[in-house]
């Protein structure tokens, strides 16, 4: 469903001149799959998820999403994906039913069809309560169920999470991790960046580790703990990583 | 590029800024609650103070008196003048405001008069007080008539009539329609705050939208929909646009209002008689559109530019600045545009708007001014749109 070949991406900072953010990284994510990217701060994870989502551009490679190209078909690739990170920020001064209504339209839904899946969501992630309360008048974890419905208001077979459990208190993060699972579960492709090692271990059904923009490591958790000499992950990411910077 | 599109961001601006109280308080209850009671407030006030002042006798201490028994007497029989016994420390009292006025009048008067010499008379006053400058025109007309006194008697000694002192009578005669009248009243003041008010109704607006997305992290959303950018940007501009234009509108009236219910309380607005023809204000919506779309388009771009609201304000402030200032040129009297300067955003605008307030249709200005504005105004939203596109302004940070 996504692939990911030779994806490189350069910006050019006027301080520090050619940066290279993302280097050369290569990875597929199949249907009811979890794909992690797991890595520190700054290695990547968002620039990637951003080219993935269509907001940048990549300077190299191909990604296809569904079939579609992202540069080619930016416009077509949008309507696969639903985007959500801890950067999608919520509309203070619109209700939860306004803000899905509002993003339903903006990704061409009809507004029947908006209200009937409207219906479902609100009710499969227990927002019926508080759907017509201004959303600076919500709890964080009601904004985070809002921002879930609000990325998957159309259906999209592909779901891209930047971090979506940062800043959440434990049970909100909990809550956002069982709707992951029941969206793998539901056939969705799901590419889910973390830098929190025991959400990789119990969600990612394949775990890629980037560092400095480099993908340091790819497979399964069953695979990582089989090439590495500990047998917990956090370990095992320092190790890859350690031996990354020391190659560099 | 679909309108259905930009209808649903231009509305989704459009109810995110209805709700927030900060436009409410700005659009709604300053321009039409505050300006006008604060107005009557004053023009209440300054009624009543007036009224006092001209009500209470001015307490007049006259040095000299004895020398010009004839003057005093004048002056005891006006009715609102009260003549007090000279004292000493009449600075003091002058100050305090016990007293409104002194006059010194020399020992030489009596003299003087016999002799047909011109006679020194001395008025102490106070211009900052209101009763001092009263007592002062007091004092004044009664010297006046006094004056009139002495020449008929001089006149009539010489056997002279009155009318040997008037050789030549004009007569003069305002030419001026009413709507002339009431477009040089409204020329001084409206072009400017029309621009003042375009460019303060769009401001925040225009900020919040685009740097407050950005700062809010909303844009993101946004950007992995289905609207394309030109979408996204047209439909914020049309919100700000209309925003700004009912800003200015709401603003103007609340201002109206204000002059209104000021000026009628503190005793009423004479000779006034307005009168704008529908050509007129047809041509000022004319002028007005490519105004407001421009001050639109280029604070949306700058907002997109700027990486929050903070730094939006900063670079808004020299140009609210510049604006004011092109305002405030419009304002001078007998300044006028050549022909290039009608290329100039918003110093032309003001300048045809006192044109049309001032019934002067000159359509080479107007087109000008028109073609001018919208072609910037056009820029500055393609320019929008590119920096809207461009990932290094959309993800600096």
């Amino acid at each position: 469903m996504i692939q990911v070949e030779e994806l490189t991406k350069i910006f050019n900072d006027k301080k520090r001149g050619e940066v290279i953010a993302v280097n050369n990284l290569k990875f597929n994510c199949r249907k009811g799959q979890v794909f992690g990217l797991l890595g520190p701060n700054g290695a990547g994870k968002t620039t990637t998820l951003r080219i993935l989502a269509t907001m940048i551009l990549p300077t190299k490679g191909k990604i296809m999403v569904n079939g579609l190209d992202v540069v080619k078909h930016a416009a077509k690739v949008r309507s696969q994906i639903g985007f959500l990170s801890s950067e999608t920020g919520l509309y203070d001064r619109f209700t939860p039913r306004e803000t899905v209504m509002f993003f339903g339209r903006i990704n061409g839904m009809e507004d029947k069809v908006i209200k009937k899946r409207t219906a479902e969501i609100f009710h499969n992630l227990e927002m019926e309560d508080f759907q017509d309360v201004r959303v600076n008048k919500l709890s964080t974890g009601m904004k985070q169920k809002l921002s879930i419905a609000r990325s998957i208001i159309h259906n999209p077979p592909v779901l891209i999470l930047d971090e979506p459990t940062v800043g959440l208190d434990i049970i909100t993060a909990r809550t956002v991790i069982e709707y992951v699972k029941r969206f793998r579960d539901q056939g969705k492709c799901i590419i889910y960046s973390t830098h929190i090692m025991r959400e990789a271990e119990k969600l990612c059904d394949v775990i890629a580790i980037i560092h400095h923009g480099n993908l340091v490591a790819k497979g399964t958790l069953k695979e990582l703990k089989k090439n590495s000499s500990s047998d917990d992950l956090e370990e095992i990411f320092f190790e890859l990583i350690n031996q990354g910077e020391n190659l560099e | 590029m679909s309108w259905k599109n930009i209808k649903l961001i231009f509305i989704k601006e459009l109810v995110g800024t209805i709700r927030d109280k900060r436009t409410i308080i700005a659009m709604i209850i300053i321009p039409l609650i505050f300006y006008p009671l604060l107005f009557t407030g004053i023009g209440y006030f300054s009624k009543v103070g007036s009224m006092k002042s001209e009500e209470a006798n001015s307490k007049i201490m006259i040095y000299g008196a004895e020398f010009a028994p004839q003057l005093v007497k004048h002056l005891q029989d006006s009715e609102k003048i009260e003549i007090l016994i000279m004292e000493e420390d009449f600075s003091n009292k002058l100050q305090n405001g016990d007293i409104q006025a002194v006059l010194a009048i020399p020992s030489d008067f009596k003299y003087k008069i016999e002799q047909e010499e011109p006679i020194k008379l001395i008025l102490k006053y106070d211009t900052t007080e209101a009763k001092s400058r009263i007592a002062q025109k007091r004092v004044n007309q009664v010297i006046e008539e006094y004056k009139s006194e002495i020449i008929l008697q001089r006149l009539s000694r010489l056997d002279l009539k009155e009318e040997f002192l008037t050789p030549l009578i004009l007569q003069e005669e305002n030419m001026a329609t009413a709507e002339k009248i009431t477009g040089s009243f409204l020329a001084v003041l409206l072009p400017y705050l029309i621009i003042i008010l375009i460019f303060a109704g769009a401001m925040h607006t225009a900020v919040d939208i685009t740097a407050g997305e950005k700062e809010r992290g909303t844009i993101a959303t946004l950007l992995v929909s289905q609207i394309s950018r030109l979408e996204i940007v047209l439909g914020k501009c049309f919100a700000v646009m209309l925003i700004s234009f009912t800003s200015m509108v709401l603003g103007l009236l609340g201002l109206t209002l204000a002059f209104l219910s000021g000026a009628s309380i503190a005793g009423g607005i004479e000779g006034m008689n307005f009168g704008i023809s529908i050509n007129t204000i047809f041509l000022l919506f004319l002028v007005l559109f490519p105004l407001v779309g421009l001050a639109s388009a280029v604070l949306v771009m700058v907002g997109i530019f700027a990486r929050n609201i903070r730094e939006a304000s900063s670079y808004i402030t020299p140009m609210y600045m510049l604006t004011v200032f092109l305002g405030v040129i419009s304002i001078s009297q007998g300044m006028e545009l050549t022909g290039k300067m009608f290329l100039v955003p918003i110093l032309n605008s003001s300048f045809v708007f006192k044109e049309l307030l001032m019934g002067k249709i000159y359509w080479d200005h107007i087109l000008t001014t028109f073609s001018a504005n919208t072609v910037i105004a056009g820029f500055a939203l393609l320019g929008a749109t590119r920096l809207f596109s461009k990932e290094e302004v959309l993800f600096r940070s």
